[in-house]
């Protein structure tokens, strides 16, 4: 029998580790949105939903965003960066715990598993976000983005607090079980809530401003805002409260994993 | 060159922690095959998947320097809703492998024709063993995990999976685990017997019969 037989070369661990997490990435891509198109319609589906209804709310009580911000492109830099935790750390989450098949390849690790899939659902949350953005241009809200960098900066922040909060989840889920659900019940609507989805760290009142202002999302919203409008700039943004509140939960997550991976069976 | 330091594991049953791998230290030899025998539940699957890094051992660390495949004939790290073809695609794109050259192996290897392009899903269990088997053969390892179930597939195309093996052992190294001794009689060139965590390595197949027979009969009879 013949075969054409492959030529391997020797490579460092960085370039295994890269090759690793883009096939990964293709591989996720294929099976998420390959065969139905559905797929990646449904990621535009769900925020636009929240943010139509909002829109429509708002439209009907005859109030405009009261932030400078002209209200749909307000909803649309409060729902998506929100929508992008509440996707991005369940599925960190699930990573971290399950026992992957796809760790029977020896070169596949978890830390590859875990990247690829922040990696996709970041960059999917931020064509999301274009397109949203692209709508709302297209209707005649026209913005000028100012600070591009600082936009980068405020969803790198928040993509690496939902993988924070993902491994610690996840790596909680490994050795008790209900922390997941208890996840759920905790981050979900409280979250959805306190984030500064449909307000500004400014409208509320000073007693309740001190309490959210301990939600890490909001001053990721917040910031990311400032960057954007030049009409809007948030006097109540801490960046190096939410800097040490997003290592210092990766560092514990990471340490998490480290003393539950033992005892996974 | 693949190589285990050290390497210990331990397992919770109950309240009773049960050490399936004691202090281990082995390098498995080069362009040989080693078969490794085990009694049920001695602890030979957490050894492949320890030295294919689906399991981390609890002290000690598996070296890897050569092109490792994942446990022959495991089936479990396909997507089922891909086609074989794209499985394939993944695989050989994790290991640096010319995805042409690998779709192009794994076709002819497997048989599957028109359902090479058909998700793994859609697969009976036969085929679907047939195509994981097909892919590990379509990358060239320079060691070949075997866990058991070597054989698969209708007598045809088992004997060809059988020469096809024959020829990789070869140019390729091999460790296989098996409670069986005809497997390893029939595919390996020296053996080692793991028992109560320890790893013992013979050079000669007979004289790892002789340990292994030895503890399976001093087992039944306690």
């Amino acid at each position: 029998m013949t075969t054409t037989t492959n030529s391997f070369k020797q490579e460092s661990a960085l370039t295994i580790q890269c090759r690793v997490v883009f096939a990964l990435i293709m591989r996720e891509v294929k099976s998420r949105y390959g065969r139905r198109q559905l797929g990646f319609l449904w990621a535009l589906l769900e925020p636009m939903l929240f943010i139509g209804l909002f829109i429509g709310l708002f439209y009907l009580m005859g109030r405009n965003s009261q932030s400078g911000i002209p209200t749909p492109l307000f909803f649309v830099t409060g729902f998506t960066p929100f929508f992008l935790f509440k996707d991005l750390y369940p599925q960190v989450a699930t990573c971290a715990k399950g026992a992957n098949t796809l760790l029977m390849f020896p070169q596949v690790s978890r830390t590859d598993i875990i990247l690829s899939s922040v990696t996709l659902t970041s960059l999917l949350s931020l064509a999301v976000m274009c397109i949203f953005l692209g709508i709302c241009y297209a209707a005649g809200y026209e913005f000028q983005m100012q600070r591009t960098l600082q936009v980068l900066g405020a969803l790198t922040l928040l993509i690496l607090l939902a993988t924070g909060v993902g491994l610690v989840v996840g790596a909680f889920t490994i050795k008790y079980e209900f922390v997941a659900s208890l996840a759920g019940a905790f981050l979900g609507r409280p979250l959805f809530m306190s984030s500064g989805l449909f307000f500004t760290a400014d409208m509320v009142p000073a007693t309740a401003r001190d309490y959210l202002l301990y939600n890490p999302i909001l001053h990721c919203i917040e910031l990311l805002r400032s960057a954007m409008f030049e009409s809007f700039e948030s006097r109540y943004v801490d960046l190096p409260y939410v800097v040490y509140f997003v290592l210092i939960l990766n560092a514990f997550g990471l340490m998490l994993l480290g003393v539950f991976d033992r005892q996974r069976r | 060159m693949i190589s285990l330091e050290a390497v210990s594991k331990t397992y919770k049953v109950g309240y009773k922690k049960n050490r399936v791998l004691d202090n281990i230290s082995f390098t498995f030899p080069h362009l040989k095959s080693v078969g490794i025998l085990g009694a049920n539940g001695a602890g030979k699957s957490t050894l492949i998947r320890i030295i294919g890094g689906a399991e981390k051992p609890d002290s000690g660390r598996v070296i890897r320097t050569s092109r490792l495949s994942w446990p022959m004939g495991y089936s479990g790290g396909f997507q089922a809703n891909l086609t074989g073809r794209e499985n394939a695609r993944f695989v050989a794109r994790i290991y640096g492998a010319d995805f042409r050259i690998v779709e192009k192996n794994t076709i002819e290897f497997s048989e599957l024709g028109k359902y090479f392009d058909q998700p793994l899903a859609s697969y009976s269990a036969g085929m679907r063993s047939r195509f994981a088997m097909a892919v590990s053969y379509a990358l060239d390892f320079e060691y070949y995990l075997v866990d058991e179930a070597l054989e698969t597939g209708d007598a045809r195309l088992k004997e060809k999976f059988r020469q096809v093996f024959k020829e990789r052992r070869q140019t390729s190294s091999v460790i296989l685990v098996s409670h069986n001794e005809t497997t390893i009689r029939r595919n390996c060139d020296c053996a080692a017997v793991l028992n109560d965590g320890k790893l013992h390595y013979f050079e000669k197949l007979d004289d790892a019969f002789l340990m292994y027979r030895k503890i399976l009969f001093t087992e039944t009879a306690a």
